[in-house]
């Protein structure tokens, strides 16, 4: 029976990643908990939109900041808020739902966009093109100060969801000390993953998941059965940035500010990361991947700081991501399909 | 040229100086079962890559029908009804046996990502009915007991079996087979034969490059000889086997 030890393992890794936050955070340990949760919650999120590019239809994409940022920046730009140097408040603005539709559009579209020249591609080199294009979309963003506020960033825009925050919340979270936003972003973020898996659940099993799938396995042999390659491959990239774009929204009001520099290729490297960790082709996996990856973030320099006692602060926060590569290898090594991928789907081995 | 199904003219191919390609006309004719045979190099695969799509001609056009698919993509030449297999076997290898038809088979209307988030009852009932369809080609083909089988974990000839079950649920008018005996058992290379001689007598046009000669001569009704991209010979097996350029360029003289 493998699939209940794959998700006896898998749980039981996770449970012992949230305890050992109990461990090492003597005060408020719920609070960094929360904190962690919701990070977690948006890169999983991330990370399932790039489990449809690569763990279904066989997409190496690199650039998936860009993808976020997209979402991220339509968004906030369409709602209340304050860019640029100045900081001039815009008051006006639609209601938060319809600006975080658009802004998934956006993101969809900017998929469409990219891949459109792009798609055609193969292996590697739609990697290099989809990590480059995110580079200038991150460096266009930063330049063109007057609309998205440049380095400067944007800021004074969580009202616009935070104004919807149900009063239980309040009074819950008030209890354990916690920082109401976050649990509300944090809350939804969740419920996205829950949206989004059922969606994606439903379509993995369907005749177009198949076709994805089919173009995950060979190009050629779709097309030679009369299918359009591209354009399967295209709609794969356009959902999986139109998820990431949604990412994107609530690492935002995660942050509370929104900062170019959350859009450099290491965000990419994080989410692609979790999906790793979590199981390429698995649905559910990237969740698992994405608490147990940002329990690892987090508490390494406390770990690292009971071994290396002299250590300074810049030094244990080193030891986290030689942890995480040395985690990655050993995942590679024995368990190359992730926590919950399967071995006879094994998908990391692109041709 | 009315009898004709497919027709290339002034076609022309070349790789860096080697010429891949180079014929001035060849037609096959409707419902006929040709072979196309030749040296390794001879361009069989590459004048299979240029009809179904795959390779862009320098120069030359490819005629169906009478209608011009010069250049054209080739999933766009499959919905014509000339659907192609591989040299090397091309299935799709984390997905099952089942999955392989059922895709093959499916509509791309029958794909289309809204119909299949809403699920529509349309979608439901083409999809059972590709499912019967699809397990009546396992049957005749006796791969069912491996329907819900990786493809990967099939062997070599059920591989080029299951190839050819896709191609034939797609209803084809002409299928291009590309080596399907290659690497396949003699028991099942003759069951495969037999299969491909049965389809050929339904009426599917079969365009075929193939090594094994004896199987080329038995169920060829036209055999077509490439050397070095160029037309050398054409005709009935019998008279092809006993032309004299043939024997030089690639069928030897038999006494090995």
């Amino acid at each position: 029976m493998k699939l209940p030890l794959r998700w006896a393992v898998t749980l039981l890794l996770t449970i012992f990643s949230i305890y050992l936050v109990f461990v090492f955070n003597e005060e408020g340990p719920l609070r960094i908990l929360i904190n962690l949760l919701t990070f977690a919650g948006i890169y999983g999120l991330a990370a399932i939109g790039l489990n449809v590019h690569f763990g279904l239809t066989g997409l190496l994409n690199f650039g998936h900041a860009s993808f976020m940022g997209v979402g991220a920046y339509v968004t906030l730009l369409l709602i209340p808020h304050a860019a640029g140097r100045e900081g001039e408040i815009t008051e006006s603005g639609l209601p938060f739902l319809l600006a975080l539709l658009i802004g998934v559009i956006a993101a969809a579209l900017f998929g469409l966009l990219l891949g459109l020249p792009a798609i055609r591609l193969r292996g590697d080199y739609l990697a290099i093109v989809t990590i480059a294009a995110a580079e200038i979309f991150r460096l266009l963003v930063r330049d063109l100060e007057s609309i998205t506020g440049g380095v400067y960033g944007i800021i004074n825009f969580s009202e616009a969801l935070q104004k919807y925050r149900p009063a239980f919340l309040e009074s819950f979270v008030s209890n354990y000390e916690l920082n109401p936003s976050q649990v509300w972003v944090g809350l939804l973020s969740w419920t996205s993953i829950l949206l989004v898996l059922l969606l994606l659940r439903r379509l993995t099993n369907s005749p177009w998941g198949r076709a994805l799938r089919a173009v995950r396995e060979d190009e050629d042999a779709v097309r030679a059965l009369g299918k359009n390659a591209v354009w399967l491959k295209l709609q794969s990239f356009m959902l999986g940035a139109g998820i990431a774009g949604l990412a994107g929204v609530f690492l935002a009001f995660n942050y509370g500010s929104l900062q170019t520099t959350t859009f450099v290729p290491l965000l990419t490297f994080y989410v692609w990361a979790i999906m790793i960790l979590g199981g390429v082709g698995s649905l559910t996996g990237p969740i698992f991947g994405s608490i147990i990856f940002w329990v690892i973030i987090s508490e390494t320099d406390k770990l690292a700081s009971l071994i290396f006692e002299n250590a300074n602060g810049q030094q244990l926060a080193g030891v986290r991501f030689v942890l995480v590569g040395l985690l990655i290898m050993l995942l590679m090594i024995f368990r190359p399909s992730g926590l919950l991928g399967k071995k006879e789907e094994l998908l990391l081995n692109v041709k | 040229m009315s009898n004709s199904l497919i027709r290339v003219h002034n076609l022309r191919k070349s790789f860096g100086g080697v010429k891949a390609v180079n014929i001035d006309d060849l037609a096959f004719k409707s419902n006929e079962l040709t072979s196309i045979i030749g040296p390794n190099g001879a361009g069989k695969t590459t004048l299979f890559d240029l009809i179904s799509g795959f390779q862009d001609e320098d120069e030359g056009q490819v005629f169906y029908k009478d209608k011009n698919i010069t250049n054209i993509q080739p999933y766009k030449v499959a919905r014509l009804g000339m659907v192609r297999t591989f040299q090397l076997t091309k299935v799709f290898d984390r997905m099952t046996v089942l999955e392989n038809l059922m895709f093959a088979g499916s509509e791309v209307s029958n794909d289309s990502l809204l119909q299949s988030i809403i699920r529509t009852p349309k979608q439901k009932e083409y999809e059972s009915l590709l499912m019967e369809k699809a397990i009546k080609i396992m049957k005749d083909l006796n791969i069912e007991q491996m329907s819900n089988s990786y493809a990967r974990e099939l062997s070599g000839g059920q591989k080029k079996l299951l190839e050819l079950g896709r191609s034939l649920i797609k209803n084809p008018e002409v299928l291009l087979l590309d080596e399907p005996l290659a690497g396949v058992n003699p028991k099942l290379a003759e069951d495969l034969l037999q299969k491909i001689q049965n389809l050929a007598s339904q009426g599917i046009t079969i365009l075929m490059v193939e090594h094994n000669i004896e199987a080329v001569m038995k169920i060829s009704e036209r055999v077509v000889v490439l050397a070095e991209g160029a037309l050398i010979a054409e005709g009935p097996p019998q008279e092809v086997r006993e032309n004299q350029k043939v024997i030089e360029a690639y069928l030897g003289t038999g006494d090995e």
